[in-house]
């Protein structure tokens, strides 16, 4: 019998040890010497490149059997449920997978590097007439799609009428309802004519944020289909740099293969750079564990983002691996989607009270907040929807610190609070030994936050109507309790700070709940207002231009709570704010008067936090330089290190071989 | 008492201290008064074991022993909620469909039938992506115990069975005692020694399927288990950042109190069965 | 003959079980707080930025006649007994809209089906060996060792064991991949070297968890039948260990075996979700959590439906030829 529990104790000590393991590194084997590769199909064959290394059939090959070292790997964070969908008209079709970071062709790109717009399939920016009703966009001339055919103002104005003829796209009404016509005046003239005043052309049919759901289509190929929304386009003819080689039926991974003709794509017409990868395999990797134990084994060159802590485990693993910063904070703060907590504002009092919002800011301690979601990293953006980029905080958040530092709450009882706090970044500093002068700190940790003073926040929510017991929290005479939500299993950041705003509302002695809910059940939620406090990002900023930032929050859009609007599902019910909205949809982007009404937009809903932003989107992307090098970081930002973005294409097109 | 600790085997005598250490450590030091171990920030984050805090701390400032703790007491109690009412529900319906026969025997039995073909696990993600923000202790129990109470009765049942044919419930029966006294006084019994040792494999098994649960990211997010536990550190990375007292802690815990469970499980039967033998 | 009564009844009672399930896997999901229309039709919006309530309207009522969500739910519950149950035809898939939940189920059974039933079905014949050993022979030293390991690694949860064998064979020695990928599009000789290369680890994992339970229960009721009396005659008799182990011990306690392998053999489409996640391996059970999590009703129903049939089936079957195997069971 004693045998049995020596057995047991083996095992025990095999299986600590055997854990243990996991993390000493030192061996960074790559486990893909693998037989799969050796069988080279006769496509790849056809390798006359010039630019292409030596014939490597000796060397590594990839799972898809491509030679490792001139395939690119980059990371995708889903699998997508429509294997072999290429169309993003249809429904379903999941762009950043690859397609439109590779493939699509965008009207207009974005410089992220600059925060400006360029034209890509568009020669330039559109030249529109006094009133913005009538806009001319020149085409660029060189551009042919993957099958030779010239992509021409025709394939644009075939493109817009596509959309707005199929009412199975779902931007079709939407298209109807702006213009009027769309048509080809000569191959690379297009003349379009808007039903009212548009002076935003470009910010709403290019790329701001992410990518646009405009994409130019060949004429010749959708011309040809019945019903465009639902061609699933398993061949797609493309005018961007690569073309797909080969999918897989279960969804995991896109292998992409470099344009021969690499000149007459978008990338090569605007920049005149061939991208020297002549593959780009996406894969989807699976969970944190598996992701960064494949980046350290370098089986994957770029992951889309990564939480502190697997970025430490990585960087201390395999050395060629690095961030965007190579010390603290190592993550960019330049993500424009601030995360904090949404409130549904159209579930009634008391949520729909700004005293009651910002007695909630109040009753939190931010600076706990910062060291539980990303031990400390990440500048603070205490501009609710506006999210505090640098640009940001240049453009506007500077220019405000006077009226910031003079805002004064009403707590109800005669007396008042400045709720704005300047010190944040110097206890940051202080606290995780950082120095640098005044303007380092600030583009690190923000130029302020928001106080933190419980005793203000007891009035402030004793104001919006509570009341304060013995036992807690009551609301017209019932006990009160905030439910809080977030989004399982995507953006840490999101989910780290509900997680840490209910610990902070939970020792301030308000009783809450907190549960996370999956996507689909969270689009739904969010959409009928059904939820109470939720970890979410309806914020931004790109350009110094914020309508497109702030027009979901027209009021006007509001439907009752229970039914799905085209608005925010917030409901922030403001008549101010909606004025300047309406008001800047007829104002020239670039004129003053747009800047003024956007400040003055900034201060009410300053007043109002109809949304409560902790960070700014603050993104660990990791790379790898064993097989590539020239990945844009801090000292290199030649363009922001958006893998997942459109303008991923121009990225790709800097790398170098290692 | 002595007697049976004498007669008892070595994986009954072990599978009793294991268990029992847990049961204290979840109902006993569990009363020592403490702050609430989920709040973040209490203590300086990542710290190693010192005195004051024997398993260190979390990356969010917890106390990884008290967490603990907690997470072992939650466990037990979810896993003693569901292992009660599978196993009342079971023998009660096993019994009663058993002894009643015809019809409701029938119609119970496709009802049992149909609960053990049903796949659980995904149906427990349904449910529990179905109460969302509502689920606690007792609510994930009563979830959990839905699975928990078709199997045993259909053990129960045909235990039932057999037992009606043996000579001393035919004795009974003609003596002119009714179903339900028969049940009560003569069944029980010996339903109850097999229950036993079910309650103890449904307390396992309702501990499993909710760290199955807690990895997939379902069990409620302020629910102090071992699986969440377990989940949180995996969450931050505790593994690769050889933060071995947070993620080896829940780890070992569980793998220990299974084993401590399973040992007294078996121990139990084989001493059952000794007993039985002479 | 009463095999004809019997196998009548055992076959309503098949039916019946399987129409109670379905039943019940139809309407948990009706109760749900996300509707899947809604919620795509929230997809679209967020895209769009802006929808006119019209044509929010028209797609509404389109996307709810194909996912079946039209009419009552008397009407709702019909169609989908007629055709689901009756057909296998679930309608569309909201997830991978418009291609149909079957379709794309059926890509990913083969896989399912060819681990984790291989693996199933390769852990009882291991483990029942291993426990019949250690059962005939119980005052064995090695067959205490095989149990207590045993023991051991059973209660050990299984998404741990997992764990541990992804991080030391594809991690530390680097012999396996790190996560799944088919190759499919280089011909059938790579496609099946990469099926083949991805599914050790995974199978792996589930021989080891599934083997530790097989033994344990054999090897107790190998250790009741050897101390049976025709054992012990037969013993007397003086026939060698290998027939008496083969032909009385193996007969006798086999039989609760195969029931509890068909029964085992359901908790296949459903129990593999753990081991799909981990090695990223495709399959139904992660199909159905996707399913689950994105309110695709028809998928969470073909797949169910498709696990409980085949439950019930596997053990109806067993049910109908265990009088065949085991004389001593009469049809009643």
């Amino acid at each position: 019998m004693r045998k049995k529990l020596v057995s047991i104790l083996m095992a025990s000590v095999m299986t600590l040890s055997l854990m243990a393991c996991g993390g000493n590194t030192g061996t960074t084997e790559t486990g893909s010497g693998d037989t799969a590769g050796s069988t080279e199909s006769t496509e790849t064959a056809t390798a006359t490149e010039t630019a292409a290394p030596s014939e490597s059939t000796s060397s590594e090959m990839t799972e898809v059997g491509t030679p490792r070292n001139e395939t690119l790997i980059v990371e995708t964070q889903t699998p997508t449920d429509v294997p072999g969908q290429f169309n993003t008209y249809m429904q379903g079709t999941q762009a950043g997978f690859g397609i439109h970071q590779l493939m699509s062709a965008m009207m207009w790109e974005m410089d992220t590097a600059k925060g400006e717009q360029f034209g890509e399939v568009a020669d330039g920016m559109p030249e529109s007439n006094a009133d913005f009703t009538e806009h001319t966009v020149k085409i660029r001339q060189g551009i042919k799609w993957s099958d030779g055919v010239d992509l021409t103002a025709k394939d644009v104005a075939f493109t817009f009428n596509m959309i707005m003829n199929t009412s199975g796209i779902a931007a079709s009404d939407y298209y109807n309802s702006i213009f009027e016509s769309v048509e080809a005046t000569d191959d690379y003239t297009v003349k379009i004519k808007t039903k009212e005043s548009f002076p935003r052309l470009a910010l709403k049919m290019g790329v701001t944020i992410w990518g646009n759901d405009l994409r130019i289509v060949p004429e010749h190929i959708y011309s040809q289909v019945d019903d465009p929304s639902t061609f699933k386009d398993e061949n797609p003819v493309v005018a961007g740099p690569y073309t797909v080689k080969s999918y897989d039926p279960l969804g995991k991974w896109i292998l992409y293969e470099r344009r021969e003709d690499w000149e007459n794509t978008t990338v090569g017409v605007v920049t005149g750079k061939q991208c020297p990868a002549k593959y780009v395999w996406f894969r989807y990797l699976g969970d944190d564990t598996t992701r960064q134990m494949a980046m350290i084994q370098n089986e994957v060159d770029i992951l889309c983002e990564v939480t502190p802590e697997i970025l430490s485990t990585m960087m201390e693993a395999n050395d060629k691996i690095s961030a965007w910063y190579n010390e603290f904070p190592y993550a960019t703060s330049d993500d424009p989607c601030s995360k904090g907590l949404a409130f549904s504002e159209g579930q009634g009092a008391p949520y729909d009270s700004a005293d009651f919002r910002w007695g909630i800011a109040l009753a939190m301690n931010f600076d706990e907040i910062s060291m539980n979601i990303f031990d400390g990293a990440g500048r603070s953006s205490p501009f609710g929807i506006l999210c505090n980029t640098s640009a940001f905080q240049e453009l506007y958040g500077k220019p405000l610190e006077g009226w910031l530092k003079d805002f004064e709450l009403d707590l109800g009882d005669g007396t008042t609070v400045k709720p704005w706090d300047s010190e944040y970044k110097n206890r940051m500093a202080e606290k995780l030994g950082i120095t640098g002068d005044d303007a380092y700190l600030e583009d690190m940790f923000g130029m302020g936050c928001i106080k933190y003073d419980p005793e203000a926040a007891e009035k402030l929510l004793i104001k919006a109507g509570l009341e304060k017991k013995d036992d807690g929290w009551y609301f017209n005479g019932s006990p009160f309790t905030i439910n809080l939500t977030y989004l399982a299993d995507t953006e840490a950041q999101a989910g780290r700070g509900v997680q840490a705003a209910y610990d902070q509302l939970t020792k301030f002695g308000l009783n809450c709940n907190i549960s996370s809910e999956s996507s689909a059940t969270w689009d739904a939620n969010n959409g009928t207002g059904n939820f109470e406090i939720a970890g979410y990002w309806p914020t931004g900023f790109i350009t110094k231009d914020i309508y497109s930032q702030i027009n979901g929050w027209d009021a006007d859009l509001i439907v009752p709570v229970g039914e799905i609007g085209s608005g925010q599902g917030s409901r922030w019910n403001n008549k101010e704010a909606t004025d300047i909205i309406h008001q800047l949809a007829k104002v020239s982007p670039d004129s003053d008067e747009a800047y003024e009404l956007a400040t003055e937009f900034i201060k009410i809903q300053f007043t109002e936090m109809p949304f409560l932003a902790f960070h700014s989107g603050v993104k660990f992307v990791p790379t790898n330089s064993t097989y590539w090098g020239n990945y844009p970081n801090a000292d290199n930002a030649y363009n922001g290190p958006w893998w997942w973005w459109s303008c991923f294409k121009y990225i790709v097109a800097e790398f170098n071989a290692q | 008492m002595k007697k049976f600790w004498k007669n008892a085997n070595f994986a009954l005598r072990s599978g009793i201290i294991i268990t029992g250490i847990f049961l204290v450590i979840g109902f006993v030091i569990y009363l020592i008064p403490h702050a609430d171990p989920f709040n973040f920030n209490t203590y300086e984050p990542k710290l190693g074991s010192s005195p004051s805090h024997i398993l260190g701390t979390t990356a969010m400032g917890q106390d990884v022993l008290w967490l603990l703790i907690e997470a072992i007491h939650n466990s037990l109690v979810i896993g003693m909620i569901v292992a009660t009412i599978g196993t009342v529900v079971g023998v009660f319906i096993g019994l009663l469909s058993g002894f009643a026969g015809g019809f409701l025997d029938r119609v119970l039995m496709v009802v049992t039938d149909t609960f053990v073909v049903i796949p659980s696990l995904p149906i427990l993600i349904l449910m529990t992506s179905l109460m969302k923000g509502s689920s606690t202790v007792v609510l994930i129990a009563l979830v959990l115990a839905m699975f928990a109470w078709a199997w045993p009765s259909r053990q129960i049942r045909s235990m039932a069975l057999t037992l009606k044919e043996r000579d001393f419930i035919q004795t009974a029966r003609f003596s002119g005692e009714g179903t339900v006294q028969i049940v009560v006084t003569e069944i029980l019994p010996f339903a109850l020694t097999w229950s036993l040792s079910n309650f103890m494999n449904a307390t396992l098994n309702a501990i499993a399927s909710e760290s199955s649960l807690a990895v997939l990211g379902l069990s409620p997010a302020n629910l102090v288990s071992l699986g969440n536990m377990i989940q949180w550190a995996r969450e931050r990375n505790a593994i690769f950042n050889k933060q071995w007292l947070w993620i080896g802690s829940p780890i070992v815990a569980t793998i220990v109190m299974f084993i401590g469970l399973f040992l007294l499980i078996t121990g139990y039967n084989d001493y059952l069965a000794m007993k039985r033998g002479r | 003959m009463k095999f004809r009564t019997y196998f009548l009844k055992r076959l309503a009672t098949w039916a019946l079980t399987i129409w109670i399930g379905v039943t019940f896997i139809f309407f948990v999901p009706r109760m749900f707080p996300s509707d899947p229309v809604e919620s795509m039709i929230g997809q679209i919006a967020a895209r769009s930025g802006s929808m006119d309530p019209v044509q929010m309207d028209a797609l509404r009522r389109s996307l709810r006649v194909q996912f079946g969500l039209e009419g009552s739910l008397t009407e709702q519950y019909t169609t989908f007994l007629w055709k689901g149950l009756l057909h296998f035809d679930f309608g569309p898939s909201l997830m991978s809209y418009p291609e149909s939940a079957g379709k794309i189920i059926s890509t990913y059974l083969p896989y399912t089906v060819g681990l984790s039933m291989t693996a199933t079905i390769l852990a009882w014949i291991i483990g029942n060996l291993i426990g019949l050993l250690a059962g005939f022979r119980k005052n064995k030293r090695s067959s205490k060792i095989l149990e207590g390991i045993a023991i051991c690694i059973y209660p050990i949860p299984y998404f741990i064991v997992a764990l541990v064998l992804q991080i030391f064979f594809a991690y530390i020695l680097g012999w396996f991949p790190l996560t799944t990928t088919i190759n499919s599009f280089q011909g059938f000789g790579v496609f099946v070297a990469s099926v083949v290369k991805s599914s050790i680890l995974p199978a792996l994992s589930l021989l080891l968890v599934g083997t530790g339970w097989w033994i344990i229960s054999m090897k107790s009721l190998a250790a009741t039948t050897s101390e049976e009396d025709y054992v012990l005659y037969a013993r007397y008799r003086g026939l060698s260990e290998g027939v008496i182990g083969t032909k009385y011990v193996l007969k006798n306690s086999i039989l609760t075996q195969v029931t509890a392998l068909a029964m085992s053999l359901g908790g296949v489409f459903g129990g593999s979700i753990m081991t799909e996640i981990i090695f990223g391996y495709p399959g139904v059970g992660t199909l159905i959590q996707k399913a689950i999590l994105q309110s695709d009703y028809n998928m969470i129903l073909g797949c169910i439906t498709i696990s409980i049939v085949a439950i019930a089936t596997a053990t109806l079957i067993v049910d109908l030829i265990y009088p065949f195997i085991d004389p001593r069971i009469r049809y009643s």
